[in-house]
């Protein structure tokens, strides 16, 4: 993947955790995009009602709350109809939040920790498909 | 994790800081500040140093009087060096004043601390999102205008910035949004709204501040409306307090001839 190749793609990243958050954004820069980084799904909202993003990768559960809160961002993302694409990660997740993120709009749903070089894979492949 | 999230960033002493932006009043060929809108940053290298991230997040995150409460703060410490006599402008939600029932108080202790006098300030008054406590937000607007401060409604012919709130704020100023004024020198309709807008101010014994003036002929245009309290990148861009202070220490030592705030413009 060359990195003009990606230079308009603009991706939100939601993680409260900066071992994953920060090399993720590192990564994706050094494929061109242009990173916003949210450490809470506010934070998250707040960004995305801001700007449209081609790819957000939201992590499902923010330690600090507990919950599935990357689904309640999953959920303003597909309110406001934007044709992001959108990869829900966790650690742990069930067959039912599995399904219940896929029914919100989730365009994949996977297992923590993914290689950043596979999950660079998944999100390109995303958003070529969503060009099309 | 980070243990620390956005909120007690932006809450941190010294974590926001100011811009000012002068509404100026067009008299003739002269163009003077009538007041000085002050506009916050969030901390640095977060997304909430954009003043529109840091407002939708403390709106999300239901903090916005805490928020405003720090704003307050911000904006009376940077400006201490402010020429006497200088009238500042303060963004306030509406949500704040309905909500936070001692938010009137702390402002005038504060306002007291800092030397300045109520009628030295605009409340500018800021809404996105109803429902609010009607009854809080009359009382508040009631401490406020007892206190002496000025009212602004912001953003009016926007979202919630309508005839009800002129009716709750019976405010001083008008300040038109930018939507409408962008562009109004070719547009009959926009024009038919400022000039409602301006026939509306006049009963309520208010003032009409067309904001986002970035075009010559808009400015015109506003002008022959009867419209002289103008905002925007025109004629002066947002700017640190620090260069406004140097600006107005030249001027009153030199007493340049050039209208006030030209030089800001230039210097951009």
């Amino acid at each position: 993947m060359s990195a003009q190749a990606h230079s308009a793609r603009h991706v939100l990243l939601l993680d409260d955790e900066e071992a994953i958050l920060l090399p993720t954004a590192r990564y994706f820069r050094s494929l061109g995009c242009a990173v916003d980084m949210a450490r809470e799904p506010e934070e998250a909202e707040a960004l995305i009602n801001h700007r449209r993003y081609d790819l957000a990768i939201l992590d499902l559960r923010v330690a600090r709350f507990g919950g599935t809160e990357g689904l309640d961002v999953l959920r303003e993302i597909r309110r406001r109809d934007h044709d992001t694409s959108v990869i829900v990660l966790s650690a742990y997740i069930s067959p039912e939040v599995e399904d219940q993120a896929r029914a919100l709009g989730a365009d994949s749903v996977i297992r923590k920790p993914l290689p950043l070089p596979d999950l660079a894979h998944l999100a390109f492949a995303l958003m070529g498909a969503a060009r099309e | 994790m980070s243990e620390r999230c956005l909120l007690d960033r932006i809450l941190e002493p010294g974590s926001l800081s100011v811009r000012l932006q002068p509404v100026l009043e067009l008299h003739g060929g002269a163009v003077h500040p009538h007041y000085f809108e002050a506009l916050i940053r969030g901390p640095r290298g977060t997304s909430a140093e954009s003043p529109s991230i840091l407002f939708e997040y403390a709106r999300k995150k239901s903090k916005e009087s805490v928020v405003d409460r720090a704003c307050v703060a911000a904006i009376l410490d940077e400006t201490r060096e402010m020429p006497e006599g200088s009238v500042l402008g303060i963004n306030v939600h509406a949500s704040t004043l309905a909500m936070d029932a001692g938010f009137v108080e702390f402002l005038a202790a504060r306002l007291q601390a800092r030397g300045l006098w109520p009628s030295q300030t605009v409340v500018e008054v800021v809404e996105h999102a109803p429902p609010w406590n009607v009854g809080g937000f009359r009382a508040a607007i009631a401490a406020l205008r007892g206190l002496g401060t000025r009212i602004a409604l912001d953003d009016v012919g926007l979202g919630h910035s309508n005839y009800m709130m002129i009716l709750e704020c019976r405010p001083d100023y008008l300040k038109v949004d930018r939507h409408f004024v962008d562009g109004c020198h070719r547009d009959f309709h926009r024009r038919a709204v400022l000039a409602s807008v301006a026939q509306l101010a006049r009963p309520f014994g208010a003032r009409v501040v067309a904001e986002g003036v970035e075009d010559p002929a808009d400015l015109a245009a506003v002008r022959r409306l009867g419209i002289n309290l103008v905002q925007g990148y025109l004629l002066a861009k947002p700017a640190p307090v620090a260069e406004v202070v140097a600006l107005a220490g030249r001027q009153s030592t030199a007493k340049s001839r050039r209208p006030p705030l030209a030089r800001l413009q230039a210097g951009r």
